[in-house]
Protein backbone atom coordinates (compact mmCIF):
# COMPACT_ATOMS: atom_id res chain seq x y z
CA UNK A 1 0.00 0.00 0.00
CA UNK A 2 1.77 3.18 -1.54
CA UNK A 3 1.58 6.48 1.32
CA UNK A 4 -1.19 8.18 -0.62
CA UNK A 5 -3.26 5.05 -0.46
CA UNK A 6 -3.46 4.90 3.14
CA UNK A 7 -3.50 8.23 3.74
CA UNK A 8 -6.47 8.68 1.28
CA UNK A 9 -8.00 5.66 2.90
CA UNK A 10 -7.63 6.92 6.24
CA UNK A 11 -8.79 10.75 6.29
CA UNK A 12 -12.21 9.51 3.80
CA UNK A 13 -12.76 6.77 6.71
CA UNK A 14 -12.74 9.48 9.26
CA UNK A 15 -14.51 11.90 7.22
CA UNK A 16 -11.92 14.88 7.28
CA UNK A 17 -11.05 14.48 3.87
CA UNK A 18 -14.61 16.13 3.33
CA UNK A 19 -13.81 18.70 5.78
CA UNK A 20 -10.40 19.67 4.45
CA UNK A 21 -12.01 19.49 0.50
CA UNK A 22 -15.10 21.91 2.23
CA UNK A 23 -12.15 24.38 3.61
CA UNK A 24 -10.40 24.22 0.22
CA UNK A 25 -13.43 24.86 -2.15
CA UNK A 26 -14.39 27.89 -0.16
CA UNK A 27 -11.03 29.78 -0.31
CA UNK A 28 -10.72 29.04 -3.63
CA UNK A 29 -13.84 30.61 -4.33
CA UNK A 30 -12.87 33.62 -1.82
CA UNK A 31 -9.71 34.38 -3.42
CA UNK A 32 -10.96 33.90 -6.85
CA UNK A 33 -8.92 31.12 -8.61
CA UNK A 34 -12.13 29.59 -9.63
CA UNK A 35 -13.42 32.44 -11.89
CA UNK A 36 -9.78 32.84 -12.80
CA UNK A 37 -9.57 29.22 -14.06
CA UNK A 38 -12.85 29.13 -15.49
CA UNK A 39 -11.57 32.30 -17.36
CA UNK A 40 -8.35 30.40 -18.52
CA UNK A 41 -10.80 27.15 -19.58
CA UNK A 42 -12.74 30.13 -21.92
CA UNK A 43 -10.01 31.95 -23.07
CA UNK A 44 -7.72 28.75 -24.46
CA UNK A 45 -11.17 26.90 -25.61
CA UNK A 46 -11.90 30.36 -27.81
CA UNK A 47 -8.29 30.27 -29.19
CA UNK A 48 -8.47 26.41 -29.99
CA UNK A 49 -12.59 25.97 -30.46
CA UNK A 50 -12.11 25.75 -33.99
CA UNK A 51 -9.94 22.87 -34.21
CA UNK A 52 -12.49 20.12 -33.69
CA UNK A 53 -9.91 17.59 -32.38
CA UNK A 54 -9.02 19.45 -29.28
CA UNK A 55 -10.54 17.32 -26.21
CA UNK A 56 -11.51 17.98 -23.02
CA UNK A 57 -7.85 15.62 -22.02
CA UNK A 58 -5.94 18.32 -23.83
CA UNK A 59 -7.54 20.69 -22.65
CA UNK A 60 -6.81 19.89 -19.18
CA UNK A 61 -3.17 19.17 -19.95
CA UNK A 62 -2.79 22.38 -20.74
CA UNK A 63 -4.68 24.32 -17.71
CA UNK A 64 -4.07 22.15 -15.24
CA UNK A 65 -0.20 23.10 -13.90
CA UNK A 66 -1.27 27.31 -14.59
CA UNK A 67 -4.03 26.49 -12.25
CA UNK A 68 -1.81 24.95 -9.35
CA UNK A 69 0.26 27.99 -10.20
CA UNK A 70 -2.68 30.30 -9.67
CA UNK A 71 -3.31 28.76 -6.08
CA UNK A 72 -1.99 31.47 -3.80
CA UNK A 73 0.35 31.09 -1.18
CA UNK A 74 -1.50 31.56 1.67
CA UNK A 75 -3.97 29.36 0.82
CA UNK A 76 -1.69 26.52 0.07
CA UNK A 77 0.16 27.42 3.61
CA UNK A 78 -3.08 27.20 5.43
CA UNK A 79 -4.41 24.16 3.46
CA UNK A 80 -1.16 22.29 4.69
CA UNK A 81 -1.07 23.73 8.56
CA UNK A 82 -4.82 22.16 8.40
CA UNK A 83 -3.60 18.82 6.82
CA UNK A 84 -0.80 18.56 9.12
CA UNK A 85 -2.81 19.40 12.49
CA UNK A 86 -5.94 17.10 11.06
CA UNK A 87 -2.98 14.11 11.06
CA UNK A 88 -1.78 14.80 14.68
CA UNK A 89 -4.97 14.70 15.92
CA UNK A 90 -5.80 11.53 14.54
CA UNK A 91 -2.51 10.28 15.70
CA UNK A 92 -3.60 10.91 19.53
CA UNK A 93 -6.64 9.64 18.21
CA UNK A 94 -5.63 6.35 17.00
CA UNK A 95 -5.52 4.43 20.03
CA UNK A 96 -9.00 4.91 21.11
CA UNK A 97 -10.43 2.90 18.36
CA UNK A 98 -7.88 0.25 19.03
CA UNK A 99 -9.01 -0.14 22.87
CA UNK A 100 -12.92 -0.39 21.81
CA UNK B 1 -13.62 13.12 -7.34
CA UNK B 2 -14.74 10.35 -9.60
CA UNK B 3 -12.23 8.07 -8.36
CA UNK B 4 -12.31 9.12 -4.83
CA UNK B 5 -15.88 8.66 -4.85
CA UNK B 6 -16.55 5.47 -5.61
CA UNK B 7 -14.33 3.79 -2.47
CA UNK B 8 -16.35 5.89 0.42
CA UNK B 9 -19.44 3.22 0.64
CA UNK B 10 -16.92 0.73 0.43
CA UNK B 11 -14.56 2.03 3.38
CA UNK B 12 -17.77 2.23 5.32
CA UNK B 13 -19.33 -0.91 4.52
CA UNK B 14 -15.22 -2.85 5.77
CA UNK B 15 -15.43 -4.99 8.21
CA UNK B 16 -13.49 -3.48 11.75
CA UNK B 17 -10.43 -5.43 10.79
CA UNK B 18 -9.72 -3.66 7.28
CA UNK B 19 -10.66 -0.58 9.64
CA UNK B 20 -7.95 -1.64 12.01
CA UNK B 21 -5.60 -2.32 9.52
CA UNK B 22 -6.27 1.13 7.64
CA UNK B 23 -5.91 2.69 10.82
CA UNK B 24 -2.19 0.90 11.66
CA UNK B 25 -0.73 2.01 7.94
CA UNK B 26 -1.58 5.13 8.73
CA UNK B 27 0.35 4.89 12.04
CA UNK B 28 2.87 4.08 10.61
CA UNK B 29 3.21 6.30 8.31
CA UNK B 30 2.87 9.15 10.84
CA UNK B 31 5.76 7.72 12.72
CA UNK B 32 7.77 9.11 10.01
CA UNK B 33 7.83 12.96 9.64
CA UNK B 34 9.19 12.72 6.16
CA UNK B 35 6.85 10.95 5.14
CA UNK B 36 4.11 12.71 7.21
CA UNK B 37 5.08 16.31 5.11
CA UNK B 38 5.21 14.28 2.11
CA UNK B 39 1.63 12.70 2.53
CA UNK B 40 0.32 16.16 3.38
CA UNK B 41 1.73 17.58 -0.05
CA UNK B 42 0.19 15.02 -1.85
CA UNK B 43 -3.31 14.99 -0.09
CA UNK B 44 -3.12 18.53 -1.07
CA UNK B 45 -2.22 18.03 -4.64
CA UNK B 46 -4.93 15.39 -4.77
CA UNK B 47 -7.51 18.11 -3.38
CA UNK B 48 -6.37 20.88 -5.81
CA UNK B 49 -6.99 18.10 -8.36
CA UNK B 50 -10.83 18.02 -7.76
CA UNK B 51 -10.88 21.23 -7.57
CA UNK B 52 -9.60 21.45 -10.74
CA UNK B 53 -11.64 19.39 -12.19
CA UNK B 54 -14.77 20.31 -10.61
CA UNK B 55 -13.92 23.78 -13.07
CA UNK B 56 -13.50 21.32 -16.06
CA UNK B 57 -16.84 19.29 -16.00
CA UNK B 58 -18.56 22.52 -15.41
CA UNK B 59 -16.84 24.30 -18.43
CA UNK B 60 -17.18 21.43 -20.55
CA UNK B 61 -21.05 20.67 -19.24
CA UNK B 62 -21.43 24.68 -20.73
CA UNK B 63 -19.72 24.06 -23.50
CA UNK B 64 -21.58 21.23 -24.78
CA UNK B 65 -24.64 22.43 -23.59
CA UNK B 66 -23.88 25.82 -25.66
CA UNK B 67 -24.10 28.30 -22.36
CA UNK B 68 -20.12 28.96 -22.96
CA UNK B 69 -21.60 31.28 -25.67
CA UNK B 70 -24.41 32.63 -24.29
CA UNK B 71 -22.27 33.71 -21.46
CA UNK B 72 -19.82 35.65 -23.99
CA UNK B 73 -22.86 37.38 -25.20
CA UNK B 74 -23.37 39.01 -28.67
CA UNK B 75 -20.72 41.24 -29.82
CA UNK B 76 -22.43 44.95 -29.39
CA UNK B 77 -23.36 46.58 -32.68
CA UNK B 78 -21.39 49.34 -33.43
CA UNK B 79 -24.89 51.85 -33.76
CA UNK B 80 -25.33 51.02 -30.10
CA UNK B 81 -22.61 52.17 -28.98
CA UNK B 82 -22.09 55.00 -26.59
CA UNK B 83 -21.09 57.82 -28.16
CA UNK B 84 -18.73 60.23 -26.61
CA UNK B 85 -17.98 63.41 -28.23
CA UNK B 86 -18.75 66.70 -26.63
CA UNK B 87 -21.86 68.54 -27.26
CA UNK B 88 -23.18 64.95 -28.15
CA UNK B 89 -25.64 63.25 -26.17
CA UNK B 90 -24.96 59.06 -25.91
CA UNK B 91 -27.08 58.54 -28.62
CA UNK B 92 -25.10 61.10 -30.95
CA UNK B 93 -27.70 63.82 -30.93
CA UNK B 94 -26.73 67.49 -30.47
CA UNK B 95 -27.49 68.58 -27.13
CA UNK B 96 -28.32 72.01 -28.16
CA UNK B 97 -31.60 72.78 -26.95
CA UNK B 98 -34.42 73.51 -30.13
CA UNK B 99 -36.99 75.69 -29.22
CA UNK B 100 -40.41 73.62 -30.22
CA UNK B 101 -43.06 75.66 -31.44
CA UNK B 102 -46.95 74.94 -31.62
CA UNK B 103 -49.70 77.02 -33.69
CA UNK B 104 -52.35 77.84 -31.62
CA UNK B 105 -55.57 76.45 -33.28
CA UNK B 106 -57.44 79.28 -31.93
CA UNK B 107 -55.52 82.25 -32.64
CA UNK B 108 -53.08 81.00 -35.19
CA UNK B 109 -50.29 82.35 -33.20
CA UNK B 110 -46.86 80.40 -33.02
CA UNK B 111 -46.28 79.84 -29.42
CA UNK B 112 -43.81 78.36 -27.08
CA UNK B 113 -44.44 74.34 -26.35
CA UNK B 114 -43.57 75.58 -22.55
CA UNK B 115 -45.98 78.28 -22.88
CA UNK B 116 -48.70 76.42 -25.14
CA UNK B 117 -51.15 75.17 -22.29
CA UNK B 118 -51.38 78.40 -20.33
CA UNK B 119 -51.51 80.45 -23.75
CA UNK B 120 -54.26 78.16 -24.63
CA UNK B 121 -56.10 78.50 -21.60
CA UNK B 122 -56.04 82.42 -21.79
CA UNK B 123 -56.53 82.72 -25.15
CA UNK B 124 -59.35 80.03 -25.62
CA UNK B 125 -60.94 81.70 -21.96
CA UNK B 126 -61.10 79.17 -19.71
CA UNK B 127 -61.01 80.21 -15.86
CA UNK B 128 -61.76 83.26 -14.43
CA UNK B 129 -59.55 86.03 -15.15
CA UNK B 130 -59.03 84.33 -18.70
CA UNK B 131 -61.87 84.19 -19.84
CA UNK B 132 -62.39 88.02 -19.06
CA UNK B 133 -59.64 88.56 -21.10
CA UNK B 134 -60.64 86.78 -23.86
CA UNK B 135 -64.40 87.67 -24.23
CA UNK B 136 -62.85 91.27 -24.40
CA UNK B 137 -60.66 90.39 -27.13
CA UNK B 138 -63.26 88.02 -29.20
CA UNK B 139 -65.43 91.61 -28.53
CA UNK B 140 -62.88 94.12 -30.04
CA UNK B 141 -62.43 91.62 -32.78
CA UNK B 142 -66.25 91.25 -33.97
CA UNK B 143 -66.38 94.94 -33.77
CA UNK B 144 -68.60 97.09 -32.10
CA UNK B 145 -71.24 96.88 -34.74
CA UNK B 146 -72.34 92.95 -33.66
CA UNK B 147 -74.51 92.55 -31.51
CA UNK B 148 -73.65 90.69 -27.99
CA UNK B 149 -75.83 87.47 -29.31
CA UNK B 150 -74.26 87.04 -32.50
CA UNK B 151 -70.85 87.69 -31.38
CA UNK B 152 -72.09 84.54 -28.67
CA UNK B 153 -72.34 82.34 -31.46
CA UNK B 154 -68.90 83.15 -33.26
CA UNK B 155 -67.46 82.79 -30.34
CA UNK B 156 -68.75 79.65 -28.81
CA UNK B 157 -68.08 77.95 -32.56
CA UNK B 158 -64.65 79.25 -32.31
CA UNK B 159 -63.31 78.04 -28.89
CA UNK B 160 -65.17 74.54 -29.28
CA UNK B 161 -67.50 74.59 -26.47
CA UNK B 162 -67.45 77.42 -23.82
CA UNK B 163 -70.54 76.95 -21.60
CA UNK B 164 -73.33 78.35 -20.78
CA UNK B 165 -71.81 79.32 -17.49
CA UNK B 166 -68.97 81.20 -19.43
CA UNK B 167 -71.63 82.83 -21.49
CA UNK B 168 -73.46 84.48 -18.59
CA UNK B 169 -69.67 85.48 -17.53
CA UNK B 170 -69.30 87.11 -20.64
CA UNK B 171 -72.44 89.33 -21.05
CA UNK B 172 -72.47 90.11 -17.33
CA UNK B 173 -68.92 90.50 -16.94
CA UNK B 174 -69.49 93.24 -19.64
CA UNK B 175 -72.10 95.11 -17.91
CA UNK B 176 -70.09 94.88 -14.59
CA UNK B 177 -67.55 96.52 -16.37
CA UNK B 178 -69.33 99.25 -17.65
CA UNK B 179 -70.53 100.03 -14.65
CA UNK B 180 -67.75 99.29 -12.04
CA UNK B 181 -66.07 101.94 -14.65
CA UNK B 182 -68.58 104.29 -14.20
CA UNK B 183 -68.87 103.93 -10.40
CA UNK B 184 -65.25 103.94 -10.13
CA UNK B 185 -65.18 107.27 -12.47
CA UNK B 186 -68.08 108.64 -10.79
CA UNK B 187 -66.32 108.20 -7.71
CA UNK B 188 -63.13 109.55 -8.45
CA UNK B 189 -64.61 112.33 -10.00
CA UNK B 190 -66.89 113.27 -7.06
CA UNK B 191 -63.45 112.42 -4.37
CA UNK B 192 -61.73 114.78 -6.69
CA UNK B 193 -64.17 117.39 -6.63
CA UNK B 194 -63.88 116.71 -3.07
CA UNK B 195 -60.46 117.01 -2.44
CA UNK B 196 -59.58 119.73 -4.91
Amino acid sequence: MTIFNAVDKFTMMSGDRVKIKDLLSSRLTECGWRDEVRLLCRSILQEKGAISSFTVEQLVTEVTPRARSLVPDAVKKELLIKIRTIFDENEADDIDPEEA
Amino acid sequence: MPTSAAPVPAVAAQSPTTRKAIANNFRELTKDPKKLDEAANQLYESLLEDAVTGIFIEVHHLRKIGNLSALDGVAEESAHRICDVPNLDIFGVSTAKKAIDCTCPNCDRLVAAARFAPHLEKCMGMGRISSRIASRRLATKEGTSASSNSSYVHSGANAGGTDDEDDVDWSSDKRKKKSTQNSRNNGSKKNNGKTF
